[in-house]
């Protein structure tokens, strides 16, 4: 009787800025590193953006005292990395240069924990499945000392927890900044809160799904990011994050995320967006076998 | 500084100036004024010595005092809505008066708006004030149909609300935060149940309301909008009352009667929600089965000691709770108690010791038995005020006392539970006290002159602790930590003091218009921290530190009143102007949940509002009710926000607020067809609230963010908002019958009769679903509606 309705609308925007974008989240792995530098759309242009061409983009440890120049590609500046280049500890700054302007970012690459392990754990039918089902955790422990920042990404059976609302982030072993928890294990939130998705792929689906059966696998990875990052994606999520419905009662006002990527004239008037950062990366998966469930419908009925 | 001293000094002199008469022989009559039937006090009836152009008006207790000559006088005490009764006087030595008047037996013709004199709204000084009694108030078309005292209140001019479900309002421009509502004189912190549909207050227990939006006299203070002051019945002291009503969402049962026949009497009401209809609300968020109620329970009771001493004691409880299973849920409440004494010094000096203690708080979890991680947050205060009226004689009438509030904040609860192992995370707890001393005249200098001044000097001093210092950084952005220590736990941290000048005037131009204005200077030291589109239960109080300055609020206020037709209509016109300072406001991405370094991200900043308002009345005939029209502006400047181009400085430029809606149009009517059927009609328009639209979108982090050239905020706004309700009422339709006593009424009422989806939002969002790495994502902008259809509801009330 008293559902709240939502319907889309083509409102008239102004004029857009399309400015450029500098995505540049690079870590400490072998294999292909890749900065995107792109141009912002009109906000209802859904196609992919298109790299800018012909700039100059260079990655250089400070630390160290060494230079990458990266590679234009077809839809990214990259470098082929057969020899680690990013370490614990170390600084690094990225250099792009335009015609016109030379632009730069600076980051630390922190420390990250290991992953312990990913565990399935078997639940009865509850409010949230009307079936008994697995929930997956991953157990990790924030190392001593206050602030580490970390954004964690998983992956079930192979694709991506790449909504908006499955960004996943701790501080320390907790949320956020202001909420001391450090040297234990992450929050039960930060564990378990943004992997189980009980909401199907399907559209056509509305129940509530049992977030893992037999057969699936989780793949996790903690990325360390630094406190500059965290503060960017931090407030990226309360951008990206609109619930709809009821849930928008909740929401924060729409603004422009903040940037670290700067003009090296400090005069200039040129606006950019994105960010920049060095990430360590630990990892861990596990399959959710016959085997690993009956473990965990072992331990339920202990 | 200057204005205050002047005001100060004014004051002094006009309160010399109008010393008593000594010389003379003079008398006082006073007593109380009841009702008859149940022996409730009337607040705010006259009093008035016929022949003479003497009177005065009874207190918030019904108390009255009148300082004559010697001689013989005949007093007119009326009350809209009962029977005048005249009483002669032999005035030779000072008169005790307690009288009783008896409720109208002509309803019809009765006014149903609101109590006090016919021609109240030109001869009393106050202006900006809003009085809606209880039984106007259940005559409305109610949402859902419960009778509702915020929503009530949201239909006078100057009250607005950003939508459905937002909990609170706002008034002249004000936020959320700024208001001050009081039960029984303790504040009640968060007015709302299910967010903010229905309001925490039970109708059956209320009995008259009044909001100050301007002019607001010395003894009040704390917020820098208004004060919402809810006064709750006393209970029947005659007989025995019970009252209820079973409706869709509440069902309500009032108790009420004499403990010792005109010497105690208690009420006792309680509401209770039948969860499963509105739990529908949340169908996106919630799947079915949820177990989710709201209940509140009220009390009072009063004892008459003697003639000069009467002591009170109330109670509210009240709670939300929206739980999954035991270790999931969300839930948060309300509790007050207050006592107060009511005690006759003299004849002219009537006193009022308040104290009360009020807590807010809620929680919530997430977890399982091995898992567990609840958070919370809680705002506990305890309070002493002294109040006296010093009825000095028949031109001045001093109101002075003092207050003193003790503040225990939780900011933020924290009890973590991993693999069985709990640890208690919880932020430190705040301390804060607040104190005030006031002393205000209303004067009445000539037969057409009367003025109000008065001063009110308040103290805040944030207590001990951890003391966090942080350094400057560009506006926008969290500030960095310089240094944080520990101070002694009692130790003043940070401390305020703030003279605040209260000035009113009325100008009786005839004995039916009269010009009125008014200053005043509101100062508020605890803030609610809201960055949400609406204000919700999850909002956190904040008390000012070392690093948040008070708010502060100047208004002025000039207004004209007409009444025609021997006051069967009542006009006026309003004009305010606010100036607003140290205003909180938000960086982006501020975490406001729990954090102890907040306030690194909290950004300060000025305010305006002004505007005009347009309101008629009608007070007579089957025929009653109002229209407003309300002509606002209300915006923010704050650096960090809105800033345009000024990347390095972030000088932030005027942006109108999320609450800034230019037109408001509100209409109130009540048709009496005949003793049996009524109806009543409400209608609103309100200009679409303020919201930000993003121009692009950038691809960063594997997401689509939506970027707004120009840094604006608030540079777009959703479509209007009107709305129709109607309600019908079927008296006696099986009390009052037959013999049987007692009275009942079947209430039916259509909420948004023509179904109208009144936005809520427009909001800019990826598309839903899971998209694969690399694809390319849509946009979309969504048009919200909170309701979105025609909501009718029935209820049967009862009394017998």
């Amino acid at each position: 009787m008293l559902a709240s309705c939502e319907f889309e609308i083509q409102p008239k925007l102004d004029t857009p800025e399309e400015l450029m974008v500098v995505d540049a989240f690079l870590t400490d792995q072998l294999g292909r590193q890749e900065v995107k530098i792109t141009r912002s759309q009109p906000y209802f242009e859904s196609s992919k953006p298109e790299l800018i061409t012909g700039l100059s983009v260079t990655l250089e440890d400070l630390t160290a005292d060494v230079s990458y120049a990266l590679i234009e590609g077809s839809d990214s500046y990259y470098l082929d990395v057969s020899e680690p280049i990013g370490f614990v500890g170390h600084e690094y700054r990225l250099v792009v240069e335009t015609p016109d302007e030379t632009f730069e970012a600076i980051a630390k690459m922190n420390r990250v924990p290991g992953i312990d392990s990913v565990g399935y754990e078997f639940n009865e039918a509850n409010f949230l499945v009307d079936q008994d089902h697995f929930t997956a955790q991953f157990y990790s422990i924030d190392p001593e000392g206050t602030g580490d920042c970390y954004w964690i990404k998983a992956w079930k059976n192979g694709n991506y927890f790449g909504k908006p609302e499955e960004l996943n982030m701790a501080y320390d072993a907790s949320v956020s900044p202001g909420q001391p928890i450090d040297g234990q294990l992450f929050v039960f939130p930060v564990r378990a809160g943004f992997i189980n998705p009980y909401t199907s792929d399907d559209p056509e689906i509305s129940e509530s799904q049992p977030p893992y059966v037999v057969g699936d696998s989780l793949y996790v990875e903690i990325h360390s990011i630094d406190r500059a990052a965290n503060d960017f994606l931090y407030a990226l999520y309360f951008q990206i994050n609109r619930m709809g419905g009821f849930g928008e009662i909740f929401s924060s006002p729409l603004s422009n995320v903040s940037t670290n990527i700067m003009s090296t004239d400090p005069g200039s008037k040129t606006n950019v967006a994105g960010f920049f950062n060095m990430s360590a990366v630990s990892a861990s998966g596990r399959r959710l076998t016959s085997t690993v469930a009956e473990q965990a419908k072992t331990k339920y009925y202990e | 500084m200057k204005l205050n001293r002047l005001l100060a000094i004014m004051g002094l002199v006009c309160l010399l100036h109008s010393n008593p008469i000594y010389a003379q022989d003079q008398f006082t009559v006073s007593g109380y004024l009841r009702d008859s039937s149940n022996g409730e006090a009337l607040i705010g009836a006259t009093i008035r010595i016929t022949g003479e152009s003497i009177g005065t008006v009874t207190n918030v207790y019904g108390f009255y005092s009148i300082t004559l000559s010697k001689g013989n006088y005949v007093l007119d005490y009326r009350y809209v809505g009962y029977d005048a009764f005249t009483q002669s006087v032999e005035l030779n030595s000072n008169t005790r008066l307690d009288i009783e008047l008896k409720p109208s037996e002509q309803q019809l013709e009765a006014v149903v708006i609101s109590g006090k004199a016919a021609d109240d709204n030109i001869s009393n000084i106050e202006m900006s004030t809003a009085e809606l009694d209880i039984k106007s108030i259940q005559k409305m078309p109610a949402f859902a149909g419960e009778v509702d005292v915020i929503k009530s209140i949201q239909l006078l001019p100057g009250v607005t609300t950003v939508g459905e479900g937002a909990a609170g309002f706002n008034v002249r421009g004000g936020s959320v935060g700024q208001n001050l509502v009081l039960l029984d004189e303790a504040p009640v912190y968060q007015s709302s149940h299910l967010m903010g549909f229905f309001s925490v207050f039970n109708p059956d227990a209320v009995k008259d309301v009044k909001l100050y939006k301007g002019g607001v006299p010395a003894q009040y203070g704390g917020r820098v909008s208004s004060i919402l002051d809810i006064r709750m019945k006393e209970g029947n002291s005659k007989s025995y009352d019970v009252s209820g009503g079973i409706g869709t969402v509440f069902s309500r049962l009032a108790i009420e009667g004499p403990i010792k026949k005109d010497k105690a009497s208690f009420i006792v009401a309680a509401r209770r929600s039948y969860a499963d209809v509105i739990a529908k609300v949340f169908t996106d968020a919630l799947s079915d089965g949820t177990a989710m109620y709201f209940y509140d329970l009220t009390a009072k009771t009063n004892y008459h000691i003697n003639e000069n001493n009467r002591i009170y004691l109330s109670g509210y409880w009240g709670r939300d709770v929206l739980e999954f299973d035991e270790n999931q849920g969300f839930d948060w409440g309300n509790r007050t108690a207050s006592f107060r004494w009511n005690h006759l010094y003299s004849d002219k000096l009537f006193s009022n010791l308040t104290m009360f203690y009020s807590n807010y708080d809620y929680g919530f979890k997430f977890g399982d038995k091995d898992d567990l991680f609840q958070i919370g947050s809680e705002v506990s205060t305890v309070n002493m005020k002294p109040e006296f009226n010093w009825f000095l004689n028949t031109n001045n009438e001093l109101t002075f006392g003092g207050e003193a509030i003790m503040y225990l904040f939780e900011p933020g609860t924290m009890i973590n539970k991993s693999v069985g192992e709990t640890t208690n995370s919880s932020l430190e707890s705040r301390r804060a006290l607040e104190a005030a001393i006031y002393a205000s005249n209303n004067q009445k200098v000539t037969e057409q002159l009367s003025l109000q001044y008065g001063l009110r000097l308040s103290y805040f001093n944030y207590l001990g602790g951890t003391v966090f210092e942080y350094g400057d950084t560009i506006p926008g952005n969290t500030k960095p930590i310089v240094d944080e220590y520990q101070y002694k736990k009692w130790g003043s941290i940070a401390d305020f003091y703030n003279l605040e000048p209260r000035l009113s005037f009325n100008y009786k131009m005839s004995t039916t218009a009269s010009l009125k204005g008014s200053f005043t200077r509101m100062n508020q030291y605890i803030h609610l921290i809201s960055n949400t589109t609406a204000s919700t239960p999850i909002d956190v109080w904040q008390p000012s530190t070392n690093n948040i300055d008070p708010q502060a609020a100047d208004q002025v206020a000039l207004g004209y009143f007409k009444n025609l037709s021997s006051n069967e209509f009542e006009l006026s016109a309003e004009a305010y102007y606010k100036w607003m300072h140290d205003q909180v406001d938000y960086i982006d991405g501020a975490d406001v949940f729990v954090n102890q370094y907040l306030e690194s991200q909290l950004l300060s900043g000025k305010g305006r509002a002004y505007g005009l308002e347009l309101y008629g009345k009608k007070n007579q005939g089957r025929l009653t009710g109002w229209m407003s029209y309300t002509l606002g502006w209300t915006e923010l400047k704050v650096d960090g926000i809105n800033y345009g181009g000024d990347k390095v400085n972030r000088i932030g430029d005027w942006y109108p607020t999320r609450y800034d809606q230019r037109h408001n149009v509100k209409l109130a009517a009540f048709y009496e067809l005949n003793d049996k059927v009524s109806f009543s009609a409400n209608f609103s328009y309100i200009s679409g609230t303020p919201t930000t639209f993003p121009t692009d979108r950038l691809n960063v982090a594997g997401y689509v963010v939506p970027y707004i050239n120009n840094n604006e905020r608030n540079n777009y706004r959703i479509p209007d908002y009107h709305r129709l309700d109607l309600g019908m009422s079927i008296n006696n339709v099986w009390r009052g019958k037959k013999g049987r006593s007692g009275e009942d009424n079947i209430a039916i009422s259509v909420y948004n009769a023509y179904g109208r989806q009144n936005p809520f939002s427009i909001y800019f969002s990826q598309e839903r679903g899971r998209i694969p790495v690399g694809s390319p994502v849509e946009t979309n902008a969504t048009q919200l509606s909170i309701i979105g259809s025609v909501i009718p509801a029935i209820a049967y009330n009862f009394k017998f």
